[in-house]
């Protein structure tokens, strides 16, 4: 409870500072009487500070989520080919239909994302049970099978730099109003997780301990995979895919205070939104006006943290 | 038909090479001088653009890539014999073809040790001094296809219009040269690989000072709001496979509207397939030019 309080007191600042940092020099303090100001705000501030939050939060859970179901702490969205798979489903959608509106193009890549992530849990079934580091390891396999055939399909038709630059590195440098109102979904995906939070907890249990307790371990399945799915192909679609938050914060918080998702969600949902917004926040600073992906500063600060967890806490 | 249409080819080309058999010629590529044997009559061309200025100079390819992804370089070039992509050249069929010369550039250009047995090989990619740089791969290929007066026809004529584009360019404040990829934006400054539009135009960039990366810098829309162009030169990366308005629909929110290109209607779309998959290639050169030249005259 402690950790929650502190890390919703280091989310203050961080807003703050968030919507006071960007391209345009405006005094935000003066959106009362400047139009210009209130227009920069309303338009660009508010929508980016919001947007990042809701992806880092959602992309939390959306990690717990998956861990919980696939019994393993080195699982992410980004690990077991669910991004790759919404990224192929996007290519297919915009080769096949290219000017479908934004909504198709993100069903598409939900739908592709989803059977991604069944196909994952196929492949991890037939794993002896004990070999927990597999699983990561068939999932960055299934991404790299999936993510060959997106650069091949990219390299066949010229559309390499535009999935890059769309899909691959996340950023919210095109975010605005109007622009990042999916994320809305993808955030009350994640609170839905937060409802059933106790049943995914009966669920990382492992199948049969699960249905002996009286849970309906399919139902249960399917929600978190439906969670995970949209909140990836939600985030991959509006900013881009975003490495390691999936991660690294539901990891951490468990070291912290366990794996009681009715009280640790909430924490990880902020640790992730922090993370996230800082990140994003040095982006826009680095090398101000331009931008660094926030899926860049992540990549560089995530690698790092990932491989402090693999040398604190190895395979149980 | 092909069949014809590569005897014709190889025909012409014979007919043009006749005075300039034999005569070994030294000729400027991007990786320094290269001394030709004599005048090639087969080539295998693996970079867009040098197609496009080949074919101004009247010389049709013996050999293009399977795709050639702009519409303008005509029937010639399209019924040419396929030899790979840009990226991996199709080296049985370039073998067969038995070139006398290769022509690589921009992104096959790492593909030189690869075809270097088969025939000689020279890099014309184009780099970032688009202008400078597309009228010396024009006067290299006139000399090493023994076309310099067409080549110098070609110079002229690209000079006048650069001077005509300029002069319609005076006085008319400052530019900004953006990419638009899905939502995203980059902004490609005056060092970077579409930053000629600046110095031809003689535009100032719309913020001073800026240090730019010759693959454009990711940019916010505030960004935009902040700079505030007299006008926006938009190449839209996905126009290029097909996705017509896509551009226009990005840059449609209040941040763009208030600037005063959007204000006075200045917010110019290129034709991004020939300016991004060709650029520096003699018709898209002009074609750029031309479009450049009609927004600013309005």
């Amino acid at each position: 409870m402690r950790l929650a309080a502190l890390l919703t007191l280091a989310l203050i600042p961080l807003s703050a500072l968030s919507l006071m940092l960007g391209a345009a020099s405006v005094d935000v303090a003066a959106i009362g009487h400047d139009p210009q100001a209130a227009l920069i705000f309303w338009v660009s501030r508010l929508p980016r500070t919001l947007a990042v939050l809701l992806t880092g939060a959602a992309l939390a859970v959306a990690g717990v989520i998956l861990q919980q179901i696939v019994r393993n702490r080195f699982v992410e969205p980004g690990t077991t080919g669910t991004g790759e798979g919404a990224a192929l489903g996007l290519l297919a959608i915009t080769l096949l239909a290219p000017g479908a509106p934004i909504i198709v193009k993100m069903l598409v890549a939900s739908a592709a994302a989803l059977a991604t992530t069944f196909l994952f849990l196929r492949l991890i079934r037939r794993l002896p049970p004990r070999e927990v580091l597999l699983v990561p390891l068939v999932g960055l396999i299934l991404a790299g099978v999936l993510q060959a055939a997106v650069t091949f399909i990219g390299w066949q038709t010229d559309l390499l730099q535009y999935i890059g630059t769309w899909l691959m590195s996340g950023e919210f440098s095109g975010v605005i109003a109007g622009r990042y109102e999916l994320l809305w979904i993808a955030g009350a995906a994640a609170a839905l997780a937060y409802v059933y939070a106790d049943r995914f907890v009966l669920l990382g249990l492992g199948r049969d301990a699960a249905t002996n307790l009286g849970l309906d371990t399919e139902r249960v399945l399917h929600l978190g995979l439906a969670v995970v799915s949209i909140v990836t192909a939600l985030v991959v679609v509006t900013v881009g895919m975003i490495p390691f938050v999936g991660l690294v914060v539901p990891n951490l918080v468990s070291r912290l205070m366990g794996d009681n998702l009715r009280q640790s969600l909430p924490v990880v949902a902020a640790g992730g939104a922090a993370l996230v917004l800082a990140c994003d926040i040095l982006g826009r600073a680095v090398r101000y006006p331009y931008e660094v992906p926030v899926g860049t500063v992540l990549g560089v600060l995530g690698s790092a943290l990932f491989l402090w967890l693999l040398y604190r806490q190895p395979a149980r | 038909m092909l069949r014809l249409a590569r005897l014709a080819a190889v025909a012409s080309a014979i007919a043009f090479a006749v005075p300039a058999v034999a005569a070994a010629v030294e000729i400027e590529t991007a990786k320094g001088p290269v001394t030709l044997a004599g005048t090639p009559e087969k080539v295998a061309v693996f970079d867009i653009a040098a197609i496009d200025t080949l074919l101004a100079l009247g010389i049709v390819p013996a050999g293009v890539p399977d795709k050639l992804y702009v519409p303008y370089l005509g029937e010639d070039a399209a019924k040419a014999p396929k030899v790979g992509t840009l990226f991996e050249p199709n080296l049985e069929a370039v073998a067969g073809l038995a070139p006398d010369l290769i022509v690589i550039g921009g992104r096959s250009s790492t593909q030189g040790d690869a075809l270097a047995p088969i025939a000689p090989v020279i890099d014309m990619t184009i780099g970032s001094d688009v202008v400078a740089e597309a009228k010396a791969r024009l006067t290299a290929y006139g000399k090493a296809f023994g076309r310099e007066a067409r080549a110098a026809e070609l110079t002229a004529a690209l000079d006048a219009e650069l001077t005509a584009v300029a002069r319609a360019a005076e006085g008319q404040g400052t530019a900004l040269v953006l990419l638009t990829n899905g939502t995203k934006l980059s902004a490609y400054g005056a060092g970077s690989r579409f930053g000629w539009i600046h110095s031809a135009l003689g535009l100032p960039q719309a913020r001073e000072g800026l240090k730019t990366d010759t693959h454009g810098d990711a940019i916010s829309f505030e960004f935009i709001a902040e700079t505030n162009p007299d006008w926006i030169f938009v190449i839209d990366r996905g126009a290029a496979i097909g996705e017509a308005g896509s551009a226009a629909a990005t840059l449609d929110n209040p941040l763009v509207k208030g600037t005063r290109a959007a204000k006075a209607e200045q917010i110019v779309y290129l034709s991004p397939a020939p300016i991004y998959i060709a650029g520096g290639g003699y018709t898209s050169l002009m074609g750029t030019l031309a479009e450049l030249k009609a927004a600013l005259a309005k």
